[in-house]
């Protein structure tokens, strides 16, 4: 298509200016969660370091981190919209116990398909509410996390529930492939799975443009509301993915399964980058929030610290975190509204 | 001399926003500054009010001991800066909105003394000093247009005592009803001494209310003149460094045969009541009225981003059903909204995913976007609207008439065979305006029906092929542009006698 312009139009190519190295330079600047991650690394180096760096500790943080991160993408999505999901935790926990038990829970397969039925359903639930209702998905999720929780108590009696095929579940959750636990290959291929979806397809764009701008959006002619219930079907799927995990792991459906989930999710995302108003967020970002508390668990686990101080070490790396994010905010908005005049 | 400015710089990083400039305001006096966007124009009216401090010169206000380095010292010494958004909080009342400056922290306040402001005769006669006599002191702020708001927001200059009056692109939403409330207000402030800055690129609205004209241009002080030595020609020449060029009349259009690409007939929704009008292949409609006067809300209905009350509407002949903007999308039809900043691109986007956002399907196979396509796109994109900055730069950063021309590239890059423009050039400095007018010629040359909504009446008898004049939701009145003149356009929209 042309325009009427008959002049040679000038063309900038500002950022094409820059060297490779001064925009590695300038990304790094903005990664302060990678920072954290290095301080921790150290001091994990030097208090711990043979036992850290072990085999058995790296598979064991690798597992940790693996049920956590799925939960963090669906998160990370939700936050990306504007939202937020505070039902992931007793959502696993319902797909959990319900694969567990459902039909006795006599095969893997019929497990993950129950558990991803189940998010699936507490996704789609809380995104009618919030697309289509309008409703707040604070309140949505928090009514849907009380919910989930209890049904979680009340179809095990608040017993732990152990799968007609238990065996094959600790089975899959010790399988490594090439040295690497098939939990982790399966996180991994769901961070590529939600990575390629926001950066290369027309829904990934339309999330981001819903977040930062609603309005904009909609006059857009994107349909918002259908977007949106799409993202929290997907993240009711990660966590029923999630769910499905935690049994392989643990062979169980124990009443207490995800708890307190949303919490480290949120934080994760959060530290990740992410901005909770929506728009601003990357999948990188997110998987280094997921290991950094990943991290910090095991770390304060094998400094023998109580666990109990180990939840008030989270809360105030949290705090600080979120502090850091601030300052470099207010820094980049000053530097863009002086580059604006 | 109520202040005066010495070599006053400020440098942002890779920008002179301003370069050296000596300039003097006196009181009882109204001094207008103009420049294209990007002169540095409100820049200028930071560093005096500031919001921000000069890299280099000094500016003082007469009668403060040192130049003012923030906000508060300059609040103290006497200046009160009157912002493009208007300084409003949408859950207080209007009175309450009217003493919001009691609720600051300084020396003179005392925040924990708040009490109800119980005068509500006095809140009145200041609510009528700005032309909103008829509001009630209870109504919510957020219930008001967004002219009233500005109103109200100016309100604070009856209640506030000080020296130096800031008045920053303040007339950018407000429309023509308003100005008169404006021009009262300025006459009572000069009367009282105060010494009042103008910035805007409105020349009409400087000449009606500035005794002195600056002209700034790339951050340099071009030339100070007297309002009476000078006249808009010579203005727009300093500020844009050459004379602009007479805009050409858009090309005849041939109706003859062609069926309309539009037909609306007794159409409802919003405020406009029963309105049906054609629009032909290659014709400019123009849709004039004021503020409330069913303008926009014609826009709004017939690209779907608003629900029709009732009506019909024939897109080529074939009635269609527009319940929502994705569906007017899907119809080829193309919108650009009055609130840019609001509706127009998406703030946490650069500009090549603001100008791909719509047409992004287009470049996608399946729902996976052909990443390469369409950077290659958007850089070609950038290069024929003259955009300034990258393909990576943030719309955001953006003037306003770079801005515009991102949104216009985004809907034009769909190939829509309507386009609506509601306030295309709304805030948009001389050079940039040239262009979009340019732009919307083509759109009409290759065939498309385009319908432009404006509330300046000259706007659209320079650019459209047809003008109607809505009041009250309806049609009162249809010129043909060769033949009419504003006056025309204004005296059928405030009154129209059948």
């Amino acid at each position: 298509m042309s325009t009427t312009t008959t002049t040679p139009p000038p063309v900038h190519h500002y950022e094409e200016n820059f060297s490779r190295s001064h925009a590695l330079v300038s990304w790094l600047k903005g990664q302060y969660a990678l920072g954290i991650l290095a301080a921790l690394l150290v001091i994990a180096t030097i208090t711990r370091g043979s036992i850290f760096w072990g085999a058995t500790n790296m598979t064991n943080l690798l597992l940790q981190m693996s049920i956590i991160g799925v939960v963090v993408l669906a998160q990370l999505i939700v936050v990306l919209t504007g939202g937020i999901d505070i039902s992931v935790g007793s959502a696993l926990g319902l797909a959990a116990v319900v694969a567990a038990g459902l039909f006795g829970g006599p095969s893997v397969l019929l497990g993950l398909l129950v558990a991803l039925v189940i998010g699936g359903i507490i996704g789609a639930t809380n995104g009618w509410l919030v697309a289509f209702r309008g409703l707040e998905p604070f309140i949505v999720t928090l009514g849907m996390l009380a919910l989930a929780r209890g049904l979680v108590y009340a179809y095990g009696s608040g017993i732990p529930i152990t799968p007609g095929a238990a065996a094959t579940y600790a089975n899959l959750g010790q399988t490594t492939i090439v040295g690497i636990p098939l939990l982790a290959l399966v996180w991994l291929a769901a961070v590529a799975l939600i990575a390629f979806l926001l950066y290369r397809t027309v829904w990934g764009r339309r999330v981001y443009a819903i977040g930062s701008n609603k309005e904009a959006a909609r006059s857009s002619g994107i349909p918002v509301t259908a977007t949106l219930w799409s993202v929290y079907i997907l993240a009711g799927l990660l966590v029923g993915l999630g769910g499905w995990m935690f049994l392989c792991r643990f062979a169980s459906g124990t009443p207490s399964a995800g708890n307190l989930m949303e919490l480290e999710a949120i934080a994760a995302v959060v530290i990740g980058g992410a901005r909770l108003s929506g728009g601003h967020g990357k999948v990188f970002g997110a998987v280094v929030g997921t290991v950094i508390f990943a991290v910090i668990a095991n770390l304060l686990s094998l400094l023998n610290i109580s666990t109990f101080l180990q939840d008030a070490f989270r809360g105030a790396l949290i705090l600080v975190a979120v502090t850091l994010a601030t300052v470099q905010f207010v820094r980049r908005k000053a530097d863009a509204s002086g580059s604006a005049k | 001399m109520a202040f005066k400015a010495v070599g006053v710089k400020k440098h942002y990083p890779g920008v002179k926003a301003l370069d050296g400039v000596d300039l003097e305001g006196y009181a009882g006096s109204v001094l207008g500054i103009c420049g294209a966007n990007g002169a540095g124009k409100s820049t200028f009216a930071k560093l005096l009010a500031g919001v921000q401090t000069p890299t280099d010169g000094v500016i003082n206000v007469t009668g403060y001991p040192h130049p003012v380095r923030n906000a508060a010292e300059a609040e103290q010494a006497g200046v009160l800066m009157m912002h493009q958004e208007p300084l409003i909080i949408d859950d207080f009342t209007v009175g309450e909105n009217v003493w919001l400056y009691k609720l600051r922290a300084g020396k003179d306040i005392r925040p924990w003394a708040v009490k109800q402001e119980t005068n509500d005769k006095r809140t009145r006669e200041v609510l009528r000093g700005v032309g909103l006599g008829h509001l009630s002191t209870r109504d919510l702020a957020k219930d008001l247009g967004p002219g009233q708001r500005q109103m109200l927001s100016l309100s604070r200059a009856a209640v506030t005592t000080h020296k130096i009056m800031i008045l920053d692109e303040t007339t950018a939403s407000t429309s023509e009803e308003h100005f008169n409330d404006i021009l009262e207000l300025v006459a009572r402030e000069k009367a009282a001494g105060t010494s009042i800055i103008f910035v805007s690129h409105r020349l009409n609205e400087v000449f009606a209310m500035c005794d002195r004209i600056a002209v700034l241009r790339n951050g340099k002080l071009v030339k100070v003149l007297e309002a009476a030595d000078t006249d808009a020609d010579e203005i727009t020449t300093l500020m844009i460094g050459q004379a602009l060029k007479a805009l050409d009349r858009p090309a005849a259009v041939q109706t003859s045969g062609a069926a309309p690409v539009l037909e609306v007939r007794d159409l409802h929704g919003g405020t406009a009541r029963g309105v049906s009008f054609d629009v032909n292949p290659g014709e400019i409609l123009g849709l004039y009225g004021l503020v409330g006067s069913g303008r926009s809300s014609v826009a709004r209905t017939i690209t779907g981003q608003r629900k029709a009350a009732g009506g019909t509407i024939k897109l080529h002949g074939t009635d269609v059903n527009l319940p929502t903007p994705t569906a007017a999308v899907a119809k080829r039809i193309a919108y650009l909204t009055e609130d840019r900043r609001l509706e127009g691109f998406v703030k946490d986007f650069d500009n090549g995913q603001n100008m791909s956002l719509v047409a992004l399907p287009k470049m996608s196979t399946a729902g996976v976007v052909r990443s390469a396509e369409e950077k290659k796109r958007v850089r070609e994109l950038i290069g024929e609207y003259q955009v300034k900055g990258g393909t990576t730069t943030y719309t955001s950063t953006l003037s306003g008439g770079n801005q515009q021309k991102v949104v216009v590239a985004k809907w034009l890059e769909t190939d829509p065979d309507f386009v609506v423009l509601d306030e295309p050039t709304k805030g948009i400095d001389v050079g940039a305006r040239a262009n979009i007018y340019e732009i919307i010629h083509g759109v009409a040359a290759r065939g498309k029906g385009v319908l432009v909504v404006s509330s300046e009446a000259e706007e659209l008898l320079s650019l459209c092929h047809r003008i109607l004049v809505m009041r009250n939701g309806q049609v009162v009145g249809e010129f043909d542009p060769e033949q009419a003149d504003t006056d025309d356009l204004i005296r059928t929209a405030l009154t129209h006698v059948d």
